[in-house]
């Protein structure tokens, strides 16, 4: 009775995986498919595109667009523009080569590079001598500030971001690109400090006092001994706290929205996006593709530390 | 594992590296503020790269000639307007100098946030006699002589529709209420995946852009020429029942100036635009040229048709108690500056804009959406021979026919030749396309949202 | 003696390098949290204008808040997407962990693929999404209604308020189920093989099995992942804005008062203390009667 029972059992179980995998990844599936359709094929419902099209990537990564031939009567302005020498009107030519019809992707791919790469150091470099403190030394109001992160860990986005907004405006941070920008950075920082302190607590308790103590009786510091062994020997939780804290920023929205309006030059990849979507020119292939690109790193990053992951969802998980 | 941490560690320090030297430039740069560079913000409703991209190559171009200035160009979308303003005022970081339509600038002026004096400055320096006179008043304040912005370009919007369409079912062109709810109700096949028209039903400005002429045509407005409100009254009911009629026939759920898409695919016969769609056409047309001949076969008549464009035509009126077209002028406005030199220099710059070359580049970006505003301009032989040859395909009289629209525009904002600043605001808050999204998404009945609607613009009054 | 103080010392030294240590990360997170929240409730209590006055008016924006029948239905909208998103993701959750508890070929690859939901940005999957559902173009409705015939017609999933809140559960589902999924697997695996191996002797079958081992054994994790998944989605804004806006949940709500029309922060700031206060009379509950702390 179990063998007759067993197959159909089994292809119950295939299709339930297939069925999984499939909920999972039809979206960037049909990202894929968008980014790679033209225009005259949108309206069509297949996945597959009729002719594949690679415009959309090569205009936003800005390959081969040096060809792009200048208007009509952007040629004639800076020709009837007299007082103009040869060298200022090839520079500013050259400007409108670079930034064109591109979306500037490569722009904000550093803004967020930059953005999130810092807030990650610092965040974990904060971390670690937090975390060291509360799960190795013994001091009163420590639980009470453990608890105290973990509450914050909780919180944040919405309920924060008015009192924030005032803040920042109030100290006339928002006036200026770079006080918007440090402002920015601030906040992604302190998202990120929690998650990064709560992981890399618990991680440190795992690692035996032994191995610290025997460092101490030979006369090593305390912050020798987090020098010399707790980093060293959590090094795979430290990345691994590195790259969710990467990617809190990498992928944050909200605050980039309220705080950046005004400044397109240090637009995040997340706004930039919105901004194309919003842009009249919806253009389906263009935004598909630079979602494909918008997503790229954070999943490459993934996937290499996969093997880390549960370890470190279990040490705390991640917000979300 | 320690060797590609140490790596990751080196990627971050280098990539932090030039970040920080380049941020540090942008510092000194600022910094030159102080010794004679005038340095402001221009925000811009021309939201699309290659336009920004052309605005940029006028700045470009003026900044070189003029290197004591520096243009922040800021694309904002024409529905975050009014709150990124209202923002920036908060601040205390204002722009210099906005673009954006009339409706807008008008409300900003009565909310007092314009320089009136340098804007008026402005259109006497450029000659006030050489504008047309229709989009001039649009923006002038009600007190009079004093403008609150100056007219640049200005696009007229209509009908465009399926003239094969049409003709291959005997049906007239959509010009009068009764034609229109008649092709409407004939195209419209949702089995099939075809949609009869498309207009507004999303909260958004679009929404107000189709309505608008509907009830022109019905010789209803929101204020009488004494600047009463007189929204509630039945001939605005009836266009408000004619419109949500006109609803049922839009594709699926709310819609917006997005869904033009279907019609560029051929599964809608009617829609709302504005000129601008002429450069898109034609766009389309260069965009086919990417079909090979062997796709042709697959996709006729399924995602795209070859004929759109030669068969696609245009109804710029509304016709029923009255004739009716509506258009939007864009204008520039000086924001208020707490340093006269900012608005100095922008309005030099804006000076610089409306010389023949300036001008003629910029209304080139999108030749058919970007009309001039000077007589002169609209006779220049360099203006009516534009690169993506809109004027050859549409010919010169048709061009002149929307220039002349621009000239007659009708608004919720002028009443017998009354300026009614009020109006704006109510544009601005957008009050209509909430009231018409309720009626049509919502279910409420015209009655109730309607007076919801006058009970918003009462409070807006206040 | 001597030790004594000695040791007194130690203690003292220790306690002031563990101050020492955490005190750049608290003085960072008190400065932009515990502050901010404090700031919030002052700010609530204020009439805040644009030009940056701001005038007391005491209650006022709370009676405001509760008086204005759009927040009830806020309210009612926030707790329909946080019940479903919650038990959908915790019971798809455990169906995949336990699915991929079972070995299969190709599991690895599985595994990374499932994680592609949680780990992309919101906005990088969001116009995907949104061009599914599409009314006209959507591979969505051309399933349904053409190919299968589910429906009559086809019509606007995202554009209508009470079918849009259903595409933003599921939405919400398919981005948070593999962190729980995650989760309950790694409590899976460290359950006792020896437990199935008696209960296979006993005869159970396989739903006892599972009702009376694997259950108890990941109910903890389970419920504290519960108590997250309900606290963020609580406060979710990004994946609820981005997708369909017209599902105004609280911090939605709250969103458009503050920042958008008349930018009446004072109100907004009203409203993030009410959020804050339901969150945590919730959490209190909660933690006393589900989790038995």
């Amino acid at each position: 009775m179990v063998t007759s029972n067993r197959i159909p059992k089994r292809i119950g179980f295939y299709a339930l995986v297939i069925f999984i995998v499939f909920f999972a990844v039809f979206p960037f599936v049909q990202m894929l498919s968008m980014s790679l359709k033209y225009q005259w094929d949108w309206g069509n419902p297949s996945l597959i595109p009729t002719q594949i099209n690679l415009e959309a990537y090569k205009e936003l990564l800005n390959i081969g667009q040096e060809e792009k031939n200048i208007p009509e009567s952007i040629r004639e302005l800076l020709d009837t523009t007299p007082d103009l020498t040869r060298d200022q009107r090839k520079a500013i030519v050259d400007k409108y080569k670079d930034s064109g019809n591109v979306f500037p992707f490569l722009k904000y791919f550093r803004n967020s590079l930059f953005l999130s790469l810092t807030a990650a150091f610092l965040s974990v470099s904060l971390s670690i001598f937090g975390a060291y403190s509360f799960s190795r030394l013994k001091y009163i109001g420590r639980s009470s500030i453990q608890r105290g992160v973990l509450f914050v860990y909780m919180f944040g986005g919405i309920l924060l971001l008015i009192p924030l907004y005032t803040m920042a405006s109030n100290l006339g941070l928002l006036a200026t690109e770079a006080g918007t920008f440090f402002a920015l950075l601030i906040i992604y920082l302190v998202q990120t400090l929690p998650v990064s302190l709560y992981m890399l607590g618990n991680f440190f308790r795992t690692i035996p006092f032994s191995i610290e103590e025997a460092a101490m009786i030979e006369g090593a510091s305390r912050l020798g001994t987090i020098v010399r062994i707790v980093i060293p020997l959590s090094i795979s939780a430290i990345v691994t706290v590195f790259i969710y804290s990467f990617m809190i920023a990498w992928n944050e929205y909200l605050f980039a929205a309220v705080f950046l309006k005004g400044y397109t030059d240090i637009y995040t990849l997340p706004l930039g996006l919105r901004q194309l979507y919003v842009s009249k020119n919806a253009i389906w292939d263009r935004i598909m593709a630079a979602s494909m690109l918008t997503a790229m790193p954070v999943i490459a990053l993934f996937m290499t530390i996969q093997k880390n992951l549960v370890g470190g969802l279990s040490a705390g998980g991640v917000k979300g | 594992m320690k060797k590609s941490v140490f790596s990751l560690l080196l990627i971050v320090f280098t990539l932090l590296l030039p970040v920080s030297i380049a941020a540090g430039g942008q510092q000194s740069a600022s910094d030159k503020g102080d010794q004679g560079v005038v340095e402001f913000d221009f925000w811009t409703t021309q939201t699309q790269s290659d336009r920004l991209a052309t605005i940029q190559v006028l700045i470009d171009t003026y900044t070189t000639l003029y290197p004591n200035v520096k243009i922040n160009l800021v694309p904002v979308d024409e529905n975050d307007m009014v709150s990124n303003v209202q923002t920036a005022s908060m601040s205390g970081s204002l722009p210099a100098m906005i673009e954006g339509s009339a409706d807008m600038h008008v409300s900003f002026g009565a909310e007092g946030v314009v320089d009136t004096a340098a804007t008026t400055a402005l259109i006497e320096k450029v000659g006030k006699s050489d504008f047309y006179a229709g989009p001039l008043k649009m923006l002038e304040s009600s007190q009079g002589g004093s403008y609150y912005g100056v007219p640049y370009h200005g696009w007229i919007q209509g009908i465009w529709y399926r003239a094969d369409w049409f003709e291959e079912a005997g049906l007239e062109p959509p010009v009068t209420w009764e034609n229109i709810l008649k092709a409407a109700e004939h195209f419209y096949k949702p089995a099939e995946n075809q949609y009869g028209i498309l207009v507004g039903t999303k909260a958004e400005t679009y929404a107000e852009q189709c309505f608008t002429p509907f009830a022109m045509s019905n010789n209803a407005g929101l204020f009488d020429k004494d600047g009463n409100l007189v929204f509630n009254s039945p001939e605005m009911k009836e266009a408000v029942e004619f419109y949500a009629r006109l609803a049922e026939y839009n594709p699926p759920g709310p819609q917006t100036w997005r869904a033009r898409d279907y019609y560029l695919q051929g599964k809608m016969a009617m829609f709302f635009y504005s000129t601008y769609i002429m450069d898109d056409l034609a766009l389309a047309e260069v965009a086919q040229g990417s079909l090979t001949s062997e796709n042709f076969e697959n996709l006729k008549g399924a995602s795209f048709d070859p004929d759109l464009v030669k068969n696609t035509r245009m109804a710029p009126i509304v016709s029923h108690k009255s004739d009716a077209g509506y258009g939007t002028v864009v204008a520039f406005s000086f924001l208020n500056q707490e340093d006269k030199r900012v608005t100095e220099a922008a309005s030099r710059f804006v000076e610089y804009l409306f010389t023949q070359n300036a001008y003629i580049t910029w209304l080139h970006m999108a030749p058919g959406g970007m009309n001039p505003m000077l007589k002169g301009i609209a006779e220049n032989a360099r203006f009516q021979n534009d690169p993506n040859g809109i004027f050859k395909n549409y010919g010169p009289e048709k061009m002149a026919e929307i220039i002349d629209g621009l000239n007659n525009i009708e608004s919720f904002g002028i009443v017998e030749g009354n300026v009614i600043e009020a109006a704006s605001s109510i544009t601005a808050q957008q009050i209509i396309p909430k009231m018409i999204y309720s009626i049509t998404q919502e279910g409420v009945s015209v009655d109730n949202a309607m007076n919801e609607a006058e009970m918003e613009m009462k409070k807006l009054l206040q | 003696m001597n030790n004594a103080i000695k040791k007194l010392d130690r203690a003292q030294r220790e306690s002031a390098l563990g101050w020492g240590l955490i005190l750049p990360a608290a003085l960072i997170i008190a400065l932009l949290v515990l502050y901010p929240i404090v700031y919030n409730i002052y700010l609530s209590f204020f009439d805040t204008s644009l030009s940056g006055r701001n005038t007391f008016i005491g209650l006022s924006n709370y009676q405001n808040v509760v008086f204005d029948i759009d927040f009830w239905k806020a309210v009612l909208t926030t707790l329909i997407y946080v019940v479903f998103t919650t038990a959908g993701t915790t019971v798809f959750g455990l169906i995949v962990a336990l699915v991929m508890n079972q070995r299969f070929p190709l599991r690895g690859l599985v595994r990374s693929l499932l994680l592609l939901p949680y780990v992309a940005p919101v906005i990088s999957v969001v116009y995907s999404w949104k061009f599914i559902f599409d009314p006209v173009n959507g591979i969505f409705m051309d399933l349904t209604v053409e190919k299968m015939g589910l429906f009559a017609e086809r019509f606007n999933l995202i554009g209508s308020p009470s079918a849009a809140i259903w595409v933003v559960i599921v939405f919400s589902i398919w981005r948070n189920f593999p962190f729980t999924y995650l989760m309950i697997l790694s409590r899976l695996q460290a359950i006792d093989r020896n437990l199935y191996e008696a209960a296979d002797i006993d005869g159970c079958g396989g739903w006892a099995k599972f009702r009376y081992i694997t259950l108890p054994e990941v109910y903890f994790v389970t419920g504290s992942i519960v108590l997250l998944r309900i606290i963020w989605n609580f406060n979710k804004f990004e994946d609820i804005y981005l997708l369909a806006d017209n599902v105004e949940v609280l911090s939605v709500y709250t969103y458009f008062k503050a920042f958008t029309g008349a930018m009446e922060m004072g109100q907004g700031s009203s409203l993030a203390v009410i959020q804050f206060l339901l969150l945590i009379g919730f959490i209190i509950y909660y933690v006393k009667k589900v989790l038995k702390w």
